[in-house]
C-alpha cells in the first residue's frame, strides 16, 4: 500500500519544529487581524453604505467613506503577513498542503485573479468614491464578496489538507484541478465562524475607531462605540452557535479531544469562548457610555487574547486530524542559524523602519509640505 | 509522482505567463524606486513645479501597478509553481525558507513604504519624503538581491549539491552576472515606463524633457549594459557546465557561433523553445534600441501612447523572452545537478549529507530517485497514478493496457514539458513511429556523462547530460516493461494499429531489432533522414557502422556486439531505398 502522504524531502528541516511553528502561528495571528479587518470591514462598510443613504444617516456614510479609505491599506497588510504564514505553513506541512492545492488547482490559482480584482475594486472605490454614485456601492458590495470567496476557497485547501485519503480519492476522480472540499460537513460551519468572527472583529475595530474620534467628533465617536459594540457583541453571540456547528461537525475523534480527553486542546477552547465573550461584553459596557475608552480597551485586548486562543484550538484541530491520519512530523533538523540571525535582526530592523515610515506619516498634517 | 499531476495540459505555459507579467512588473518595481526619487530630488533642487507633479503622477502609477499587480503575481509564481512543480517547490522552500524570509523583511518595508511616499506627497517634509523614497529604492533592491540568490541556484546549484549548504547554493556560479544583469534591466525599465507615462502629459515640452532624459540616461545605456552583463552571465554559466551551445545548436560557445546559431533556421540539434526564445529576444531589443533611439533623436516631443505602448511591448518581449532562454538552459533540470523537469531526483552522490537513521526508519528510503523508480517502477511508487484494472493485465489486452498505463506514465514523466496536439505537441514527434523506434529513443533521452564526454554515472557529481539530440530531455525513468508501454502509447498516438500491438518479443532477425530500436528513429521514411542504402554492400555497411560519428556527429557510436553489428548491416543493404521501414502505419 503506498502511502496517501507524501514522502519529505531527503532534506534537513531548515529549524527546529517548534521554532517554525511559533513562527507560523505569530504569522497567522499578525494575518488574521487585518484579514479580519478585510473581510468584516468589507460587508460593514458595504452595509452602511447602503443604509447610510438616508439622509438621517450621515455617520453610516461617514463610516462607509472611512472604510472604503482604509482598505487598500489592509489589503496590503493582509497580503504581505499573509505571505509570510503560507512560507511557514509549507515548511511543515508542505506535503499536505502542496498535493491539496493541486487537486483543486483551478480554485487554488483564482485566488490570485481574485486578489487582484479585489484589490483594484478597492483603490477604485478609494480614489474615486464621490464620482462613482451608484457604481460604489456596486463596488464595495464586489470587495466583500470578493474577500468572502477567496477566505472561502481557502477554507477548503486548509481543511483538504487535512485528508490525504480524501485527496487522493478526489484526484482520481477529476485530477484536473477543479474538485473543492465540498462534502466536508466541517467546511461550511468553519467558514461561518470565520465570517462572523471578522464581523466582531471589525465591530471591535469601528468602537475604537469611536473611542479615537470621540474628542474631536463626540457624536460620531459615541456613535460608532454603540455601533460597533452592537456588531460585535450580535456576531459574537452568533458565532457561539456556528461554532457549536462547527465542533459537532468534526470527525468524533477529533471532537472528542476538546470534550475533555485532550486537557490542553479542551482548555484552549474554553479559554477562547470565555475570553472573546468578555471582549464582546464589555463593548457592550462601553456602549452604554460609561469609560468607553477603558472599556474598548479591555475589550480589545480580551478579543485580541480570545482571538489567539482561537488560532491555537485551530491549530489543535489540525495537530489532531494529522496525527489520526497518519502524519509524521519530519525528524530530521540541520538548523541555518546564520540565515536565520540574519532573518531576525533585519525584522527588528524592518519593524522598526516602517514604525518610523508610518509615525512620520501619522503625525504630519495634510498639506504641511511640499 | 510523489505528489499529483495537475492534470491540464501545458500546466509549464501557466507559470510562464505569470511569471513573465510578473518579472516585467516587478524589475520595474526595482528600478522605479530609484528613478522616482531621484527624480523627486531633480524637481526640487531646480524647484521644478511640472515635473514635481509628473513624479506624483508617476507614483501613482508606480503604485497601482507594483503594489497590487506586481506584488500579487509574485505571489501567483509561488502558487503556480507550487501547483505545476510542487515537489520542487516543496525543496525550495525546504532549502531556502530563511532565504525568502529574509526577502520578506525588505518586502515588507518596500511596501510600507510605497504606500507612505505616495500617501504623503502632500503631508510629509521633502527631506522626510525623500528619504521614504531611498527606503523603497533599496529595499526594492534588496529584494532582488535576495531572490536572484534563490533563481540563480535553480540553474547553477553551485557547491550545494555537495555541502546543502544555504550559502553554498545562494552564492552560485551565476548569482553576480545575474544580479548585475538584472539590476540593468530594471534600470532600463524604469525609463520605458517612465515614457509610458509622459506620453499621457500634455504639456509637449514637459513630455519631451522627460522622454529625452529616460530615453539617454535609462533606457539606451542599458542596451548597451545588458548585452555586456547576459554575455557575462552566459559565460559564467557555461563555465559551471551548463551545455549553453548545445543548448542553442551552436558550433561552440563563442558569441559568434551562438549569434549565427540564434539566426539559423530548422537546427536539427539542441533546445527548440530556448532557440525561438533567443531570436524573439534578439530582434525585440534591437528593435527597442532603434526606436528609443529615434524617438530621442526626432520624436521626443510628438511621440503618442501607441509609440509608449509599442516601446513596452518589445521591452516585455525581450525581457519574457530572456527568461524564457533561461528555463531553456535549465532544462531537462528543475533544480539543476539534484531533480529534473520531471521531479525525478538524483541518487544522492556520495558525501552528501545523508538522512539520520530515524529520518529513514520512519519515512523509509527515498522512493523518487532515479534509481529507485527504475526498480520499483512508476506505477508502484506513486499513489497518484490510476492502477491499471485488472482485466487489461492479459497479453491480449495489451494495446489497451498501453492506452491506459502508458497515458499515465506519459502524465506522469512527460507532461511537464509535452502536450499531445499542442503546446511542445507529442503528436507530430511519433506520427507513423513504431514502438520499437520509440522505445530506442526513450531509452537513450538522456545520459550521465563527465565533462570530457565519457560515460559516467547519475550519482558522480557534477553530472553532464548527454541528451538524444541536445533535445535536453530528462532521462526515462521506470521499468522496462514501463518504457515498453510507454513507447506503444506513443506509436497509439501516432496512429500505430492497437491490432498489430502486441508484448514486444525477441526477433529472430537480429539486425532489424537492432535497426528499429537504434537507427530507426531518425531513419525511417518519414524521419529527419531517411535511410537509403544506395546500393552498398554488407561489407561497405559494415565497415561505415564502425565510424558512425564520423559520417555524421549526431550520430552515436556503435555500441552492439559484433554478432550484431554483422547482422545490422545485412539488414541495412537488404533495405530498399526511402521507403518505409519498419513502424506501424
Amino acid at each position: 500500500m503506498i502511502p496517501a502522504i507524501p514522502q519529505p524531502d531527503p532534506l534537513a528541516l531548515p529549524a527546529p519544529a517548534w521554532f517554525l511553528w511559533a513562527l507560523l502561528l505569530l504569522l497567522f495571528f499578525l494575518h488574521l487581524i487585518p484579514m479580519n479587518l478585510v473581510l468584516g470591514g468589507s460587508i460593514i462598510g458595504a452595509i452602511a453604505r447602503v443604509r447610510g443613504r438616508r439622509p438621517d444617516r450621515p455617520h453610516e456614510a461617514r463610516l462607509a467613506h472611512i472604510v472604503v479609505k482604509a482598505m487598500p491599506v489592509l489589503i496590503s497588510v493582509t497580503v504581505t503577513f499573509g505571505v509570510a504564514t503560507l512560507l511557514f505553513l509549507q515548511v511543515l506541512y508542505g506535503r499536505l498542503f502542496f498535493a491539496s492545492a493541486v487537486v483543486m488547482g483551478w480554485w487554488w490559482l483564482s485566488v490570485i485573479g481574485l486578489l487582484i480584482l479585489t484589490y483594484y475594486a478597492a483603490y477604485l472605490l478609494a480614489m474615486r468614491e464621490s464620482s462613482l454614485g451608484a457604481a460604489a456601492t456596486i463596488l464595495a458590495w464586489l470587495v466583500a464578496a470578493l474577500a468572502g470567496t477567496i477566505a472561502l476557497i481557502y477554507s477548503n485547501n486548509m481543511t483538504l489538507m487535512l485528508k490525504p485519503a480524501e485527496m487522493v480519492a478526489l484526484y482520481a476522480a477529476d485530477g484536473s484541478g477543479v474538485q473543492l472540499n465540498l462534502l466536508d460537513r466541517s467546511l461550511l460551519p468553519r467558514h461561518l465562524h470565520m465570517v462572523l468572527g471578522a464581523m466582531a472583529v471589525g465591530g471591535l475595530a469601528i468602537a475604537v475607531l469611536g473611542v479615537v474620534r470621540r474628542k474631536h467628533d463626540e457624536a460620531f465617536g459615541l456613535w460608532a462605540v454603540r455601533y460597533g459594540a452592537f456588531i460585535c457583541t450580535a456576531a459574537t453571540v452568533v458565532n457561539i452557535f456556528a461554532g457549536l456547528w462547527w465542533l459537532a461537525a468534526l470527525p468524533r475523534d477529533v471532537l472528542l479531544q476538546f470534550m475533555g480527553r485532550d486537557m490542553r486542546a479542551t482548555g484552549e477552547l474554553l479559554a477562547g469562548i470565555l475570553l472573546t465573550l468578555t471582549g464582546a461584553g464589555h463593548t457592550v459596557l462601553a456602549a452604554t457610555g460609561k469609560r468607553p475608552g477603558v472599556m474598548v480597551t479591555i475589550s480589545a485586548v480580551t478579543l485580541l487574547a480570545g482571538i489567539a486562543m482561537m488560532l491555537l484550538t485551530r491549530d489543535t484541530i489540525r495537530r489532531i486530524s494529522l496525527e489520526l491520519a497518519g502524519f509524521q512530523t519530519v525528524n530530521w533538523v540541520a538548523p541555518q542559524w546564520g540565515p536565520i540571525v540574519i532573518f531576525l535582526a533585519l525584522l527588528v530592523a524592518a519593524v522598526g523602519t516602517v514604525v518610523w515610515m508610518t509615525r512620520a506619516l501619522v503625525i504630519a498634517r495634510p498639506g504641511r509640505q511640499p | 509522482m510523489n505528489y499529483p499531476v495537475w492534470d491540464i495540459p501545458a500546466s509549464g505555459l501557466l507559470i510562464a505567463a505569470i511569471a513573465v507579467l510578473h518579472v516585467f512588473v516587478s524589475h520595474f518595481a526595482v528600478g522605479g524606486g530609484l528613478y522616482l526619487v531621484l527624480l523627486e530630488r531633480k524637481a526640487r533642487r531646480n524647484e521644478d513645479g511640472p515635473l514635481l507633479d509628473f513624479a506624483k503622477r508617476l507614483s501613482r502609477f508606480f503604485i497601482l501597478l507594483t503594489l497590487v499587480f506586481g506584488a500579487i503575481t509574485g505571489v501567483g509564481i509561488w502558487f503556480v509553481i507550487g501547483l505545476v512543480h510542487p515537489q520542487a517547490t516543496s525543496s525550495l522552500i525546504n532549502t531556502f525558507v530563511w532565504g525568502w524570509a529574509i526577502e520578506w523583511t525588505f518586502f515588507f518595508v518596500e511596501i510600507a513604504a510605497a504606500m507612505v511616499y505616495y500617501y504623503g506627497w502632500d503631508r510629509l517634509p521633502a527631506r522626510t519624503h525623500m528619504a521614504v523614497g531611498w527606503i523603497y529604492a533599496f529595499a526594492a533592491w534588496m529584494s532582488l538581491v535576495v531572490i536572484n540568490g534563490i533563481l540563480a541556484y535553480m540553474l547553477t546549484p553551485g557547491a550545494w549539491t555537495l555541502t546543502r549548504g544555504f550559502w553554498d547554493g545562494f552564492f552560485n556560479e551565476t548569482y553576480w552576472p545575474a544580479l548585475v544583469a538584472r539590476t540593468f534591466v530594471a534600470a532600463g525599465l524604469a525609463g520605458l515606463f517612465a515614457i509610458w507615462v509622459a506620453s499621457w502629459v500634455p504639456d509637449r515640452s514637459l513630455k519631451a524633457r522627460i522622454a529625452r532624459d529616460a530615453a539617454w540616461r535609462w533606457v539606451l545605456p542599458m542596451a548597451v549594459a545588458i548585452p555586456l552583463s547576459l554575455a557575462w552571465y552566459l559565460s559564467a554559466a557555461a563555465g559551471a557546465g551548463v551545455p549553453v551551445a548545445e543548448v542553442f545548436g551552436a558550433r561552440d560557445g563563442s558569441l559568434a557561433a551562438l549569434l549565427s546559431a540564434v539566426f539559423s533556421t530548422g537546427l536539427a540539434t539542441g533546445h527548440p523553445v530556448a532557440q525561438r526564445a533567443a531570436w524573439w529576444v534578439m530582434v525585440a531589443a534591437v528593435a527597442l534600441t532603434l526606436l528609443t533611439l529615434l524617438l530621442a533623436a526626432a520624436r521626443s516631443r510628438s511621440f503618442g501612447r501607441p509609440f509608449a505602448a509599442l516601446l513596452l511591448v518589445l521591452g516585455l518581449v525581450a525581457m519574457g523572452g530572456s527568461e524564457w532562454v533561461r528555463e531553456g538552459l535549465r532544462k531537462p533540470w528543475v533544480i539543476g545537478q539534484y531533480m529534473f523537469v520531471n521531479a525525478l531526483r538524483l541518487p544522492a552522490p556520495d558525501g552528501v549529507p545523508a538522512p539520520p537513521e530515524a529520518f529513514v526508519e520512519r519515512f523509509g528510503a527515498d522512493r523518487f530517485t532515479l534509481d529507485a523508480v527504475n526498480a520499483s517502477g512508476v506505477m508502484k511508487a506513486s499513489s497518484w497514478v490510476r492502477p491499471v484494472p485488472a482485466h487489461l493485465l492479459s497479453p491480449d489486452a495489451y494495446a489497451a493496457r498501453a492506452e491506459h498505463q502508458g497515458r499515465e506514465l506519459f502524465r506522469v514523466l512527460c507532461s511537464a514539458c509535452h502536450t499531445i496536439d499542442g503546446y511542445q505537441a507529442i503528436r507530430p514527434l511519433v506520427r507513423g513511429r513504431s514502438p520499437e523506434s520509440l522505445a530506442g529513443v526513450i531509452g537513450r533521452l538522456a545520459s550521465p556523462v563527465d565533462a570530457a564526454g565519457n560515460a559516467s554515472a547519475w550519482n558522480v557529481l557534477p553530472v553532464h547530460v548527454k541528451t538524444w539530440r541536445n533535445r535536453r530531455m530528462p532521462p526515462f525513468a521506470g521499468t522496462d516493461e514501463e518504457l515498453q508501454l510507454l513507447a506503444a502509447y506513443l506509436a497509439l498516438v501516432g496512429g500505430a494499429d492497437p491490432s498489430a500491438l502486441g508484448p514486444p518479443a525477441p526477433s529472430d532477425d537480429v539486425g532489424k531489432a537492432y535497426y528499429d530500436t537504434n537507427c530507426a528513429a531518425c531513419h525511417a521514411s518519414d524521419g529527419v533522414a531517411p535511410f537509403d542504402p544506395g546500393g552498398r554492400t554488407p561489407a561497405e555497411f559494415y565497415e561505415m557502422i564502425g565510424r558512425l560519428p564520423g559520417i555524421n556527429e549526431m550520430m552515436p557510436a556503435f555500441e552492439g556486439t559484433e554478432a550484431q553489428r554483422k547482422a545490422l548491416a545485412e539488414h541495412l543493404a537488404s533495405l530498399p531505398g526511402k521507403t518505409p521501414t519498419g513502424g506501424a502505419r
